[in-house]
């Protein structure tokens, strides 16, 4: 039989364990985790920044495209004080070739032009989003901007690559992120770009902000 | 101070507390990012399989969290110790084995993705822990919760 003592200790034992459990996946809703960098073709301006922008997007968003110009014009404008890292989120289930296009991006980010591809992928993305075989702009993009196509199907296949995106939708999820654009900046989540430049109207009031 | 009174007794607490902090802060650091990260750095073991791995890598953040909380609150303190170095063993022999094997493990996977240490630096760091849940398993009673429960 169980002795008063050890009941005693089960009870304070089980309850330490149940305020834990809650207190760590309320963390992970209020995102206190740790943010895994980006790869350094995806991360953008000073690391030790006052701003620090997380971006989770999908090339196929049309929502993700308007908010991409509007990252742009912010980049412009704060560029010394920001500091911006690209986070893939593909929406499989709605987007055919989403996870295509961030591999792709990717592999032309090894090859030095990630934000040159992205920015193709999103001016044309009616043209390739919805195809309903392999879209040819993916090729004609890299050829454009003079990538070494047989190199980056290798990389768009090789496992690494897509461990990346993988890791970067998994950190999506945990973080309660299921809408793209999301961003954190400064780790206070905004979704699309009304709630970005709400949040960016702010940027001047910040301490160590430059123009 | 309790029982447990003089230096050999503050040892073992301080022992005890060392240990605990570590395991939560691993615990805490893996459990608040993504079970896939955990999941491919022990996949970089090359011992379980891809599926597995991602089984292991729900499981070992939380079970070092709450080995972590029970030892600091000093509840069945001999048990959570031992535990905390069946735990540690079981850590080394993965670290040696990666070690043995040359395998290309730059991170260990430990603290999750923001602060992981070289095989050879967490083998070394995981030794000392050994030693001191040992110290806490023998002489880790002192401010626990097992001799307040003693006491009533």
């Amino acid at each position: 039989m169980i002795s008063q003592k050890n009941a005693r200790l089960a009870t304070l034992a089980f309850f330490l364990i149940f305020v834990s459990t809650i207190a760590v996946l309320m963390a992970r809703q209020l995102n206190l985790g740790p943010t895994r960098p980006s790869p350094a073709f995806r991360a953008f301006g000073p690391e030790k920044a006052p701003v620090q922008i997380y971006e989770y997007t999908d090339f196929s968003c049309p929502a993700c495209r308007h908010a991409a110009g509007d990252m742009d014009g912010l980049l412009r404008i704060y560029g010394q004080s920001v500091h911006f890292s690209f986070k893939h989120y593909p929406l499989l289930n709605i987007h055919p070739w989403s996870l295509h296009a961030a591999a792709y991006a990717d592999c032309a980010g090894e090859q030095g032009k990630f934000r040159e591809y992205a920015a193709l992928l999103f001016e044309n993305q009616e043209k390739w989003a919805l195809a309903k075989t392999e879209p040819v702009e993916f090729k004609q993009y890299a050829l454009s901007l003079k990538l070494d196509w047989p190199k980056m199907t290798a990389c768009s296949g090789a496992p690494e690559t897509l461990k990346r995106i993988e890791l970067d939708i998994a950190e999506a999820d945990i973080k309660g992120v299921n809408a793209t654009p999301t961003f954190f900046i400064n780790g206070k989540r905004a979704v699309g770009s009304g709630q970005l430049l709400e949040q960016a109207a702010k940027f001047d009031n910040l301490p160590g902000i430059r123009k | 101070m309790n029982g447990r009174t003089g230096i050999k007794g503050t040892a073992g607490l301080l022992a005890r507390l060392a240990v605990a902090g570590v395991f939560i802060y691993a615990g805490v650091t893996k459990a608040l990012a993504p079970a896939e990260e955990f999941g491919y750095a022990i996949e970089g073991y090359r011992v379980l399989s891809p599926h597995l791995s991602l089984v292991a890598a729900h499981l070992v953040p939380w079970l070092e969290l709450y080995t972590g909380l029970l030892l600091a609150a000093g509840i069945f303190t001999r048990l959570s110790a031992a535990f905390a170095a069946a735990m540690l063993i079981l850590f080394e022999a993965l670290l040696g084995q990666a070690w043995l094997r040359h395998l290309p493990i730059t991170s260990c996977g430990c603290f999750g993705s923001s602060g992981s240490n070289s095989i050879t630096r967490e083998f070394l760091q995981n030794l000392v822990l050994l030693a001191l849940a040992a110290a806490a398993f023998r002489r880790g009673g002192a401010f626990s919760a097992d001799h307040a429960a003693d006491k009533k």
